[in-house]
């Protein structure tokens, strides 16, 4: 059974809304949850709504790492909530962390307590996003990195990203050859400039990968690539777009009903397929985005996230635990050097 | 280990007072279906060898029993349902399959309430159930002493609380009534409640009062019935609370939590955090748990402590530590509890019609 540490004092709605997460969790599943933080605070939670004890333990810190501070102070403070629960992964008390915190500081408490994985370079922060399906049984969920670990990379570490990124898929989505797909400004393997080119070329040369080619944003929502590569700025832009865009269009939707009765009758017969919609662009379905390239996973919730994202979050950490993620990912490096 | 032990040891002049343990049946003992009506009828017409209890109740009953008995006291065991007693045959046979040792059973007349056409009366089950109680404390020797045991699907923490707080004279017959008739028991159990109550009246006698969560309602939900009800989410954790009662011993205890590691798939981890939950909720000390613990670690039933609760267990022995919750909740309460508030939490409808001035 996975044990998975939980840091409850990350997130802008912590620590209820973490801790009503892992309350679910627990009456749902066996996975073993570790709250990690103020132990009062979360008894105080947990005691307000159903729960099972059985599968929850509480590791108190003193200490939290609020989102708009510093990373790379912050997470010299060693009783802060994150950093004691990457530590208790680190020690083997725990097989992976969730944190909805201050997303520099997951990944460099990562970068400080967990082992790089043997020939990797940087670590990456990837997302699964939603797009549209191109054939029958393909998933309906792409996944996207880097999107923040690294602000720029060069051609070397968007292969070293592919690599992960392909190993993931093969393990969370199940699909055998996951299509790999480099985030462009164009689909011509000339464009991009010198990173790009030399990333395109490395990516088509390279055994394991099914490499589809250059992507370009507006293909980034359709079926054409499991596996998205792109530096962290690139990717953090582009996923927030995609977040951003659905925001307004429910939003946009939503409005237009109090405008006028015919229009609210539309959408109430609409309202069936605009839900589909909400939850198919809905962020908290997805369980987070794992922090790849170290011997063990932190997946990373939204900063707003709400006890169903923690939920799925903590569901994704375990499920990545029990399919030996960060094994696969290390396989096929080595396979790849 | 040593425990605490509740109470005196027995002198030979004055035997210890007996312990009255009351028992509901479904939920508490048996892991009763009746969410659908099929599962319903299924539980109705279920053979004795198909009832499944919840796990750990059979060993825990005996030890109450076996444990009172070595030292010297009386164990009466009573099971009160609010089922049928056409189900009693089959209930009675799992005791016996169980191999529990009881010494009475009541069922509720669901029939004749069907006859007399008083069909509310099928699903209200608070005026049966504190008539029934108080008929078995009137039967019980004066100076006998309860632990109650309930589960959170119907209302024995309410029942059970009304019962305790009317044996100690917290509760006259007056607000009695009002509770009774505001959650519309049916007038004529009202009076016979009443009367019941005022024979029984004056002495405290409930002990503690378990309620299993088989639903897992949220353990905050009871703190309006304070210090003396105990949810627990499975009998490991009761076992605990009455070892430090003085109840029973560190060996029923064992016995119990290895029945769970057996039979129910239990692991050393779930029965650590079950630990860690109960003193986390104030119901067990710190230092009363790893005394507990240390015994039960050796055996294997519990995991070995980490690094950080070594130093942890350490820092308790020196003294210096002081953990959250050092001192667990008191047991006694001073006074009756505050009925409106429960009632206007159970029973929104109760309270909605209370603040119009109706009567509900």
């Amino acid at each position: 059974v996975p044990t998975i540490a939980v840091d409850a004092m990350g997130g802008d709605h912590a620590p209820d809304e973490v801790v009503k997460g892992v309350a679910q969790v627990s009456l749902a599943t066996d996975i073993e949850c570790v709250l990690v933080g103020d132990e009062s605070r979360i008894q105080a939670v947990l005691e307000g709504v159903s729960y099972n004890p059985e599968h929850i333990s509480i590791l108190h810190s003193r200490d939290a790492i609020g989102m708009a501070e510093e990373p790379r102070e912050a997470v010299k403070r060693r009783d802060a909530s994150l950093v004691v629960g990457v530590r208790a992964v680190a020690e083997g008390r725990a097989d992976a962390v969730v944190s909805a915190g201050n997303t520099g500081a997951c990944i460099l408490a990562c970068a400080k307590h967990f082992r790089v994985l043997r020939g990797i370079r940087r670590a990456a922060l990837a997302s699964v996003y939603p797009r549209q399906r191109e054939h029958p049984g393909q998933d309906s969920l792409a996944l996207i990195l880097d999107v923040g670990a690294t602000v720029r990379c060069d051609a070397e570490e968007l292969v070293q990203f592919a690599v992960m990124g392909s190993a993931y898929a093969r393990r969370i989505s199940k699909v055998s050859s996951p299509a790999v797909g480099l985030l462009n400004m164009g689909s011509e393997e000339m464009k991009g400039g010198e990173t790009l080119v030399e990333a395109h070329r490395r990516l088509r040369q390279f055994p394991g990968i099914n490499f589809v080619g250059n992507v370009e944003g507006n293909e980034l929502v359709r079926g054409r690539a499991d596996v998205i590569v792109c530096e962290g700025f690139v990717g953090n832009v582009a996923l927030k777009l995609i977040e951003g865009v659905s925001e307004v269009l429910y939003d946009i939707t939503s409005a237009a009903g109090e405008r006028r009765v015919a229009w609210r009758l539309g959408l109430r017969l609409l309202s069936r397929g605009i839900e589909r919609l909400r939850a198919l662009t809905d962020y908290t379905q997805y369980g987070g985005s794992p922090i790849l390239g170290f011997e063990h996973l932190l997946i990373k919730c939204h900063g707003r996230s709400e006890a169903h994202a923690i939920r799925n979050a903590v569901k994704v950490a375990a499920k990545a635990v029990r399919d030996r993620v960060p094994a696969e990912i290390a396989d096929a490096v080595t396979a790849s050097r | 280990m040593r425990l605490r032990r509740a109470r005196t040891p027995p002198t030979p002049s004055r035997p210890a007072p007996p312990l009255l343990c009351r028992w509901d049946l479904d939920k508490t003992y048996l892991r009763s279906e009746f969410d659908t009506l099929r599962s319903l009828l299924r539980t109705a017409f279920e053979k004795a060898e198909d009832k499944i209890d919840v796990p750990g109740v059979a060993e825990l009953i005996k030890a109450l029993k076996a444990t009172a008995e070595r030292r010297g006291r009386t164990a009466l065991v009573y099971f009160v349902s609010a089922s049928p007693p056409q189900i009693g045959g089959a209930i009675r046979k799992k005791l016996e399959l169980d191999g529990i040792p009881y010494d009475g059973i009541v069922f509720k007349d669901q029939l004749g309430h069907i006859k007399r056409g008083k069909l509310r009366n099928l699903r209200e089950h608070v005026g049966f159930k504190l008539a029934e109680l108080f008929r078995g404390r009137l039967e019980a020797p004066p100076d006998a002493r309860e632990l109650l045991f309930g589960d959170d699907w119907e209302s024995d923490s309410l029942i059970y609380s009304l019962y305790a707080d009317i044996l100690a004279g917290h509760l006259a017959a007056a607000p009695l009534t009002a509770i009774l008739m505001r959650i519309r028991v049916d007038p004529l159990l009202v009076a016979e409640v009443i009367d019941l109550a005022t024979r029984v009246s004056g002495r405290d006698a409930v002990e503690r009062i378990f309620i299993n969560l088989e639903r897992r309602t949220p353990p905050a939900t009871f703190r309006l019935f304070g210090p003396r009800v105990v949810p627990t989410f499975n009998y490991f954790q009761t076992a605990v609370v009455l070892a430090v009662m003085g109840r029973l011993r560190l060996e029923d205890v064992t016995r119990i939590g290895t029945v769970l590691v057996e039979r129910s798939g239990y692991t050393a981890r779930r029965l650590d955090n079950s630990l860690d939950d109960l003193v986390r909720r104030g119901y067990l000390t710190l230092p009363a748990a790893e005394r507990l613990a240390a015994p039960l670690r050796a055996t294997g039933l519990l995991s070995l402590p980490t690094p950080r609760t070594r130093w942890r267990r350490m820092l308790v022995r020196l003294g210096r530590w002081r953990p959250r919750r050092s001192k667990a909740r008191p047991v006694t309460s001073a006074g009756a509890l505050d009925y409106d508030a429960i009632l206007a939490r159970v029973q929104p409808a109760a309270r909605h019609a209370a603040a119009s001035g109706g009567t509900p």
